[in-house]
């Protein structure tokens, strides 16, 4: 592994820059090119993985003790969201008929040292939550789960803005990131996220999860 | 947020007012071929398996009416749009904001702006014809005070984000999808800030809501001047 989080949070700036994908509505996105998904259930269980790390990053996030007040308050519903999502992820794919992955080991090292830190990789992992979602939403066939994959992508957003303005970071490029939403392949987010992941459990090694 | 709320917005007055009668209707008979014999996936808050119901129930994709091509869906979020970025300009013209307030609705007014001309463009990209811009009267009242407009802008963000999801499982191309859901990621997160700047609550849900067309005109029927 050769990425280290300092690189991730400072890569963000350019996988997502601000204002990018003015012209996306007449280009073709990253999702019809590549072909990481087989089906729906892979979709899923990719999702799943991501929402596996968000909810473990925040149960160990607001164990911290680091927010008070309104912060704490958002943080714990964002939390409770990414649970939700989990288990709703895992019902859909037993439904689907498909095995749901197990969480992977994840490891989010100094993160948890300071409200700034814990905020900073929280709007890194919301932001790169949305653009996963659109980039594999093409991906999804069966139009009741894609809407549900749309319906958890724009809470997804929802948390990246509001952490962003906890941070108080600038309204172009820290809030909003730009007047579209940009998507990124599961190679790119796998990469960013693979520094937190650990272990046999690890998406690398799940085989479910295609790269 | 919830329907009455919808209804409330600028106090039931009229405020758009389309520039020919075919723009009137092209919007409008949207509203009544997808109204019409449609079930709608309602994704419900609290209730993470209500899509899964819909899906074996097989609610999404079974139109029974005549199809709503993608043209059609992409003139109603033009419209949609042409009516955000007017309420927007007129906001932010009026003065009411300031400091970290007037900073965040900025770029809103901005994205609104770009999302007219994307769509737009589509549109034609397509061969298909843009609805011109609507008139657009709004009460006065909408821009007396910070709270008014910042709390018109909350619930008319949460109606687009709506009525954006509503559209998803109906688009057929694929890159129109990845368009709208582009789109409509960046309305969550206006919604979300809205909420927080007016004491709202920016996470009402852990899903989006998501409405039919019918119910999103029943909600801006009062402000379209016909």
């Amino acid at each position: 592994m050769t990425i280290k989080r300092t690189d991730f949070i400072k890569g963000r700036t350019a996988v997502v820059p601000a204002g990018v994908a003015v012209g996306a509505l007449n280009n073709k996105f990253a999702w019809a090119k590549a072909a990481d998904f087989a089906n729906d259930v892979e979709v899923l269980n990719y999702a799943l993985t991501l929402e596996y790390l968000e909810a473990e990053f925040y149960r160990q996030g607001n164990s911290a003790g680091l927010l008070s007040g309104k912060e704490k308050k958002y943080l714990e519903t964002i939390q409770v969201d990414e649970e939700t999502h989990v288990a709703t992820l895992r019902d859909t794919i037993s439904k689907l008929g498909g095995s749901p992955v197990a969480a992977p080991g994840v490891d989010f090292a100094d993160a948890f040292d300071s409200r700034k830190k814990y905020l900073t990789l929280s709007h890194t992992f919301e932001n790169t939550g949305v653009s996963a979602y659109l980039g594999a939403a093409g991906f999804i066939t069966d139009k009741a789960i894609l809407q549900a994959a749309a319906s958890i992508f724009g809470v997804e957003a929802r948390h990246a803005a509001i952490v962003g303005n906890l941070l108080g970071l600038r309204p172009e490029g820290g809030v909003y990131m730009g007047a579209f939403e940009t998507p990124l392949t599961s190679t790119e987010v796998l990469d960013a996220v693979s520094p937190f992941l650990t272990g046999p459990d690890s998406m690398k090694d799940d085989a479910a999860i295609t790269l | 947020m919830n329907q009455e709320h919808d209804h409330q917005l600028f106090g039931g007055k009229p405020v758009i007012e389309f520039r020919s009668e075919h723009d009137r209707r092209s919007f409008l008979r949207n509203a009544l071929l997808v109204g019409v014999g449609t079930t709608y996936v309602a994704t419900v808050a609290g209730d993470p398996t209500s899509f899964l119901r819909s899906s074996t129930a097989n609610a999404v994709g079974t139109r029974k009416g005549p199809a709503t091509n993608d043209i059609d869906i992409l003139n109603y979020a033009l419209t949609l749009e042409y009516l955000e970025a007017g309420f927007y300009e007129r906001g932010i013209a009026a003065d009411l904001l300031s400091g970290r307030a007037l900073a965040l609705v900025t770029p809103i007014r901005d994205h609104e702006l770009v999302h007219v001309k994307a769509v737009k463009d589509t549109i034609k990209g397509l061969g298909g014809k843009p609805v011109a811009k609507p008139k657009l009267t709004f009460p006065k009242s909408t821009f007396k005070s910070k709270d008014k407009f910042l709390a018109t802008a909350s619930t008319f963000e949460e109606l687009g984000v709506k009525a954006y999801h509503g559209q998803v499982p109906l688009i057929e191309s694929v890159d129109i999808l990845a368009a709208a859901a582009s789109i409509a990621g960046v309305e969550s997160r206006h919604a979300a800030i809205l909420a927080d700047l007016i004491g709202g609550d920016p996470f009402p849900a852990p899903f989006e809501g998501s409405l039919p067309m019918k119910a999103v005109l029943k909600a801006a029927m009062p402000f379209i001047k016909s």
